[in-house]
């Protein structure tokens, strides 16, 4: 029996090259029975992780096969490409030098690297040299070179191309082997890991050449033969060369190194002298424990700490620990808001040591620590910290500098084909119009989806069947799911004890001056290395500001979240109403309508409020049997095994959430206690889930969760619901360690904003883009909680909303900023402001403002933001016009001599036209709402208003009219299509049927104003209107105008819509 | 991001508007029926149409992109009056099928607005500018789109409001594109416009004094009319490759020959010797009085073109392009061609035939994908095949009843399908052709291919595509 090693292979992450997944070729390598296979991407280590990881998740006893990690080295000085294998761990660390090296000279993407350079790197590595298609003497100089400067740990990679003279070049090459004292050795020269993935390789060929397979020609390869092969097979090829297929597994023998090698680097924390990394940690924990209960600590809540810093000893993460306080002390330091999330939030001593502000001592926060930190595990925590958003680059930067960049760096995103993308990019290399695929792509939009499927498809008015589509779609799911480029992750920072650049290469980002290391997170994850996930958060921002903008309650200002007074029956109140606009997390529609049927009255309600209404829950059927238990509908039962099994098994794991699982947690704790997994296999599912969706062993998985509960005596519709549960949390988990963190800044934005909503408004507005509304939707929410909503004015507001002392009042008002002017520079902006502020206080003064230009004069005018110096939008318009502004001067200004010219007298505004112009200019008008001047017109066509339908009986027939908000078609609804429309007395929910939605297609999408009649749809304080028949009002706009003007604009406000 | 150009009536009925981005519309309307936007072609269409109108009058201006201004002044009496004009110009070109707006007035500026903004086919009276173009919004001045919105904005919608506002401040505000736009629609200032100047044709004319029908006469006006207008191709540098020849008969009827040329050409003792065997074909009827020439795809020669008859030397091409024309002429233009290799792996796509003269650059055959000298067009069926499986070379063949012993053999080169070209269900990775470069005893060379991959279940079949030299 032949032993063969394929020790040339690209994988997909050699982008628009390789057309196979790591996971696919290693496993096609452990089913041919080979020796080994080296994963060889072009100047990148990008794939070797997850072909790593694929056979670490392989059972030991199905094969005998080994990854070794290498690449192969494009040179860019004329040097034949070398296929390069470190031996050990030092010769590792070279190999990634050499790759960041080549990567830091040139742009993102790109890699320049000479021979001069791999010879520097060479100690240690093992080299195949890759010949060109014509072998002439230079590549016999270079082989000669080689040989010299490599000896002994050079080789000559010999591949059959099945090409006309395939012999005649294996005989060229034999001879120079022997000539050089090179030795040959048989490669596959692997593009893809089985000969059916040729079509696809012509795809992304064409895709990486832009062109059409039509126009392709000689850059498609000539057959299906660049597919991985048996050892017989590749006997057979080379069976006139006798060894070269067995020196494969010679070479691989010589390669010792292994990816587990790199684990355990933690870099070291600076530690007070004499003290030792756990010292110091438990000093700062029993500190922290001091802050976070002032009124002392319960014995139990001591033992739980005791327990945890026993357990981060003997695992030797107390370094871990103090890296992240450190970086979240000196956030605090400066003022920046922060809360760690994730499953740190299970633990004690993050709480003391600042990093969560949850308190897992409180009621129903049993959460387990060894969730967060197991000793079998033997991974290092994964620790999560949002910062404000507006302020995470100043973490970032202080990272950098406490680390160096030699120490710390970005973890890579990588950017995967998705369905518009992939239909997209399919159909152009078939040569389909744009307009067919543009039309594919718009249909897939929002289902974040892994697939195409043929309804879609006739929704976008095709034909499935029609061979060219067919064959576009069908290449096209194929493609899903491939990377595509690697791109600079958000905020997961890499922190080693050595050089990182020794670990994994580092390479430029899009952004200068910003760099990111080859591997995402969850290659991270899977080699054990150190991560800090340093996210960011609008809401903290706007926390934050509102926090800033607050006066102290009870003489104490209030500066943190877990300073914000705790179980506010009123806050529990306005949830309940679903009044929670602004609210973080569960402002959206199907949240609000979610709140009065569950109903919070406690904190862990929240966060069973954030974690339900989740595709997760949704998908695996959780939501109704939840809520009809908790209304007691519904006895609450605890699915049970057979005897003699525990029979409390579940109860304990599905308590608190009534025997339903919500949680993703729960969900892992079914798989270990259900269906007997490890805690190593509910893990790998989890992770099988999360992160390669399309990986084979998912369903490996399955078959063994059901069978294993179903053995167990559970009935097979629960297994089966649990099961699609977790493949639900897979694309969207939510643990509820995460859940509890949000449901913390779900309380602390409901307690603002139902305590301050004046600071709460202007917070939200002052941090958009965030959040679910636009500032019209927040400023009539603040006004309908009583607070002052006033214009913005030049001669009073700042750039920012700010609040107005009302004098008699609690609340004060808030004054709009000049943020709110469409298409107004900032800088020109706060320009004026300072003008105004050092005493400017006429037109022409203001205009002497440097760096001023008219345009920012005339947005003001047109906005109706001059009125404070006594001027009507058109008059000052006019003003503005005249105005003389001198350029080339020092003073880029000058009055007008308004006096001395003719006056000329401008048609009134009327209101309709002055709330017509508000909402051009600032997206809002405080004067009216447009529906207000409709009213009489509603009323007649059988509306009433938003405010009433509430008041209106369940099952009423009834209409409502507005402007259309919001249109959204949730890929959980079923083709359900949401609509939110507003009138002068507030919003009104509209649900459309599928059914109704497709015949009415064009109106619904289309209006801007929009009449429903329909069903209403009253139950448990959640309102709908089932819609049966639509009035396109959009011409209405047409009447705000003066009596003499053309056509008024098409629409007064962009709805936010799904596609 | 792709946008909406201009859409027609039933679009526009639907809601949709030019400047509308094409997602939204495609979501508004999923079967909407789409074609590019060809800018060009609409300069070039509008072009054509400047040149019609040149029956109406000589002095016709563009007003680009969708309009026209006809210059009228003392052409009117020719259809009566003014509306006769109207109406006869609206019917002609409604019956082409074009939508058209039309109005008279004074000045381009007027005629121009009210042709948009106005009541369709309006004529402003002589003087009577200002009264026709008080009601019209700001739009109808031509202006900056960007200042017309801020024009409205002050709660101007009419012109009158416009006129009646004081001159020196407008100006200070909106610059003096205003009034002088409103001067020039008043009549108060000129405008001038650019009038069409018609291309002069590449076109000779010869009228005989008196009928001619005999060949050798045929012969000699047509060397006569080739040489007049050669030597104005000559004096501009230009030269043409289409010439059409049409005798006007007595009768009136035309008979017409059409000559192409490889390259362009002005040279006049060749181009009428082109044309002189075919004249045979010419019926002059009672007699030919009138012969003209005309010569397209002119374009510019550099140099000048050497004649047969110089007794210099010169380079291939020159003596190749003159008999190349003359085979062509004679034989076809779709009977003479040159192979040009294409860039494709299957053998019987990687030749086409091309321009006989080409200036671009040919690739060579690659050295390491060796393809026979002669191709055939149909592979022919090889029996009696001895060869070592799965895919050794071929041992013995029988080709045309004749058995070939092989003495030399390269390959498989395998060649895969283009999978491209049929349902994606059917695609495989058997569907392929191994192809041998086969020598035998008699040194003859041969290219023979056996379809699809070896399998034990099924009989190989194997192919002759081709013979080396």
């Amino acid at each position: 029996m032949t032993r063969y090693a394929e020790l040339q292979t690209l994988s997909n992450f050699s982008f628009l090259q390789g057309a196979s997944h790591p996971w696919e070729l290693v496993l096609t390598a452990a089913a041919l029975g080979l020796e080994a296979i080296g994963l060889t991407d072009r100047n990148s280590l990008a794939g070797v992780v997850r072909a790593w990881s694929a056979l670490r998740d392989l059972p030991p006893s199905d094969h005998r096969l080994r990854v070794l990690t290498g690449c192969r080295l494009d040179l860019n000085d004329g040097s034949p490409s070398l296929l390069c294998y470190p031996t050990d761990r030092e010769a590792y660390g070279r190999l990634t030098r050499l790759l960041t090296l080549g990567q830091r000279r040139t742009v993102k993407g790109q890699c320049q690297i000479t021979r001069e350079d791999v010879l520097a790197h060479a100690e240690g590595q093992l080299f195949l040299v890759v010949p060109p298609p014509r072998l002439d003497e230079t590549f016999r100089r270079d082989l000669e070179h080689l040989q010299g400067e490599l000896r002994g740990s050079v080789w000559l990679a010999a591949a059959r191309a099945y090409g006309a003279r395939d012999l005649q070049r294996l005989s060229q090459l034999a001879a120079l082997a022997t000539s050089t004292r090179v030795p040959m050795v048989a490669v596959g020269d692997v593009l893809y890991h089985r000969p059916d993935r040729r079509p696809l390789q012509d795809v992304v060929t064409c895709i990486r050449e832009g062109c059409t397979l039509e126009a392709a020609g000689l850059r498609l390869q000539a057959h299906a033969e660049r597919h991985l092969k048996s050892p017989a097979e590749m006997a057979r090829l080379f069976a006139r060369f006798p060894g070269v297929v067995e020196r494969s597994t010679e070479i691989a023998q010589r390669i010792g190194f292994d990816l587990s090698d790199l684990k355990y680097e933690y870099p070291g924390e600076p530690v007070p002298e004499g003290k030792t990394a756990m010292g110091h940690l438990t000093d700062l924990t029993w500190e922290g424990a001091a802050w976070r209960f002032p009124k002392g600590i319960r014995p139990q809540d001591a033992r739980k700490i005791e327990h945890e810093l026993d357990l981060i000893e003997r695992c030797q993460f107390p370094n871990y620990f103090l890296t992240v306080h450190d970086i979240v002390r000196w956030a605090r330091d400066q003022d920046i808001l922060c809360q760690g999330r994730g499953s740190a939030a299970n633990s004690l001593v993050c709480f003391c040591l600042g990093i969560t502000s949850v308190d897992p001592t409180r009621k129903n926060h049993d959460l387990l620590f060894s969730r967060f930190i197991s000793e079998q595990r033997g991974e290092p925590p994964d620790i999560d910290v949002d910062f404000e958003h507006e302020r995470r680059e100043e973490v970032m930067q202080y990272i950098y500098r406490r680390y160096g960049r030699e120490r710390a760096a970005i973890v890579a995103t990588v950017i995967h084909y998705r369905p518009k993308m992939a239909i997209r990019q399919v159909g152009k290399v078939l040569g389909l119009t744009e307009d067919v695929t543009g039309a594919l792509a718009g249909m897939v939009w929002g289902y974040g989806g892994s697939s195409l499927p043929e309804e879609h498809i006739r929704q976008a008015g095709m034909d499935p069947d029609n061979p060219d589509i067919h064959r576009a779609v069908t290449l096209a799911s194929e493609l899903l799911g491939f990377p595509r480029h690697l791109s600079q992750h958000v905020g997961g920072f890499v922190l080693t004890r050595r050089r990182l650049d020794e670990t994994v290469p580092i390479g430029n980002a899009v952004m200068k001056d910003r760099t990111f290391i080859m591997w995402d997170k969850d290659d991270i994850d899977a080699l054990g290395l150190m991560k800090v996930d340093v996210l960011a958060l609008g809401m903290l921002t706007a926390l934050k500001r509102g926090l800033d903008m607050i006066p102290p309650e009870d003489g104490r200002k209030i500066t943190d979240i877990a300073e914000i007074p705790p179980e506010q029956p009123e806050v529990y109140d306005m949830l309940c109403r679903a009044d929670s606009v602004g609210v973080f997390q569960v402002e959206s529609r199907a949240q609000m309508s979610m709140l009065p049927r569950l109903k919070p009255r406690e904190f862990y309600d929240l966060v069973i409020e954030v974690a339900i209404v989740r595709p997760g829950p949704i998908q695996g059927n959780m939501v109704h049997p939840y809520l009809r238990r908790r209304s007691g509908q519904e006895p609450v039962n605890f699915p049970r095994p057979s005897l003699p099994h525990p029979q409390d098994e579940l109860e304990q794991i599905l308590k608190k959430t009534l025997g339903v699982p919500l949680f993703q947690e729960q969900a892992m704790r079914i798989a270990i206690e259900g269906a007997q997994f490890s805690d190593n296999d509910a893990d790998g599912l989890r992770r099988a889930m999360a992160t390669f969706r399309n990986h084979g062993s998912v369903n490996r998985y399955k078959d063994r969760f059901l069978s294993g509960m179903i053995e167990r005596g559970y009935e097979e519709a629960f297994a089966q619901d649990c099961y699609s549960q977790i493949e639900g949390f897979g694309s969207y988990g939510f643990p509820e360690s995460h859940a509890i963190s949000f449901a913390l800044l779900v309380y602390a934005s409901a307690w603002m904003k139902w305590r301050w909503p004046d600071a709460f408004c202007a917070a939200l507005i002052n941090s958009q883009p965030m959040g679910f509304y636009s500032p019209a939707q927040l400023v009539r929410d603040a006004r309908e909680h009583g607070v002052e909503v006033r214009p913005a004015d030049l001669m009073a507001s700042d750039w920012d909303c700010t609040l107005e002392d009302r004098p008699g009042h609690r609340l004060r008002a808030m004054r709009l900023g000049l943020r709110q002017i469409k298409g107004l520079s900032e800088a020109e902006a706060r320009a004026l402001i300072q003008a105004r502020n050092e005493g400017a206080k006429s037109l022409e003064a203001l205009a002497r403002t440097p760096g001023l230009t008219r345009r920012s004069l005339e947005l003001l005018a047109e906005a109706d933001a001059l009125a404070g110096l006594g001027y009507g939008r058109r008059e000052a318009l006019w003003a503005v016009k005249g105005l003389d502004l001198r350029t080339g001067t020092e003073t880029p200004l000058i009055s007008g001599a308004r006096g001395k010219e003719i006056q000329v007298q401008l048609p009134l505004m009327s209101l309709p036209v002055q709330v017509r112009e508000d909402y051009r200019t600032t997206r809002l008008s405080l004067k009216a709402h447009p529906c207000s001047f409709f009213r009489p017109h509603l009323t007649s066509l059988g509306t009433v208003t938003a405010a009433s339908l509430a008041d209106l009986k369940n099952g009423r027939r009834t209409g409502v009219a507005g402007l259309v908000l919001n249109r959204q078609r949730p890929s959980t609804a079923n083709g359900v299509v949401f609509m939110t429309l507003e009138d002068e007395t507030g919003a009104s929910n509209i649900v459309i049927w599928k059914d109704v939605f497709t015949a009415n297609r064009r109106t619904v999408m289309g209006a801007s104003i929009l009449a429903v009649h329909g069903q209403l749809q009253n139950v448990e304080g959640v309102v709908h209107l089932v819609a049966q028949r639509f009035t396109d009002l959009s011409h209405m706009t047409a009447r705000l105008q003066d009596e003499t003007s053309g056509p008024g604009p098409d629409r007064l406000q962009p709805s936010r819509d799904f596609h | 991001m792709r946008r909406i150009h201009d859409l027609d009536e039933a679009a526009l009925a639907l809601g949709l508007f030019a400047g509308q981005k094409v997602a939204d519309a495609m979501a508004l309307v999923p079967d909407l029926h789409l074609a590019d936007a060809e800018p060009e072609a609409d300069d070039r269409a509008l072009a054509a149409l400047v040149d019609w109108c040149v029956r109406f009058s000589p002095a016709v201006a563009p007003a680009p992109p969708d309009g026209l201004f006809l210059d009228i002044s003392g052409v009117d009496h020719l259809w009566g009056d003014e509306p006769g004009l109207m109406q006869d110009f609206g019917h002609r070109l409604k019956t082409n099928g074009l939508g058209v707006r039309l109005a008279i007035a004074d000045t381009p500026g007027a005629a121009w607005a009210l042709a948009r903004f106005g009541p369709d086919e309006v004529i402003a009276s002589p003087g009577e500018q200002a009264r026709a173009l008080a009601p019209l919004p700001p739009e109808s001045l031509r202006l900056d789109p960007a200042d017309t919105a801020q024009i409205r904005r002050l709660g101007i919608h009419r012109l009158d409001q416009i006129m009646d506002l004081p001159r020196a401040p407008l100006t200070r505000r909106f610059g003096i594109g205003v009034l002088t736009r409103l001067d020039q629609a008043l009549g108060r200032s000129r405008e001038a416009l650019t009038y069409r100047r018609p291309p002069s044709p590449w076109f000779a004319r010869l009228a005989l004094a008196e009928p001619v029908s005999t060949l050798s006469d045929l012969e000699r006006i047509t060397t006569d009319v080739t040489a007049r207008l050669c030597a104005r191709l000559e004096t501009s540098g230009q030269g043409a490759r289409r010439f059409e020849l049409t005798f006007h008969r007595v009768d009136g009827r035309p008979e017409s020959l059409s000559l192409g040329l490889a390259a362009a050409a002005r040279d006049p003792v060749r181009i009428a010797r082109l044309f002189h065997p075919r004249l045979e074909t010419i019926d002059p009827g009672f007699g030919i009085e009138v012969v003209t020439l005309r010569g397209e795809a002119v374009e510019t020669i550099t140099g000048r073109q050497i004649g047969l008859e110089a007794g210099r030397t010169h380079a291939p091409e020159d003596g190749l392009v003159p008999l190349l024309d003359r085979l062509t002429n004679r034989l076809g233009p779709e009977r003479v061609w040159r192979s040009t290799p294409v860039d494709s792996h299957v053998p019987e796509r990687s030749v086409r035939p091309g321009p006989v003269l080409s200036r671009t650059a040919t690739r060579s055959w690659d050295p390491l994908q060796p393809r026979p000298l002669r191709l055939f067009r149909s592979p022919e069926p090889v029996e009696g095949v001895i060869a070592l499986t799965p895919d050794d070379p071929p041992r013995q063949f029988r080709w045309r009843g004749q058995v070939h012993r092989v003495r030399h053999a390269e390959g498989p080169e395998r060649i895969g399908e283009e999978w491209w070209r049929g349902p994606i269900e059917t695609v495989s990775v058997s569907h392929v052709r191994d192809y041998y470069r086969l020598e035998d005893e008699a040194g003859a060379r041969f290219w023979i291919f056996r379809a699809g991959l070896y399998d034990p279940a099924v009989a190989a079949r194997w192919w002759m595509h081709g013979l080396f030299s």
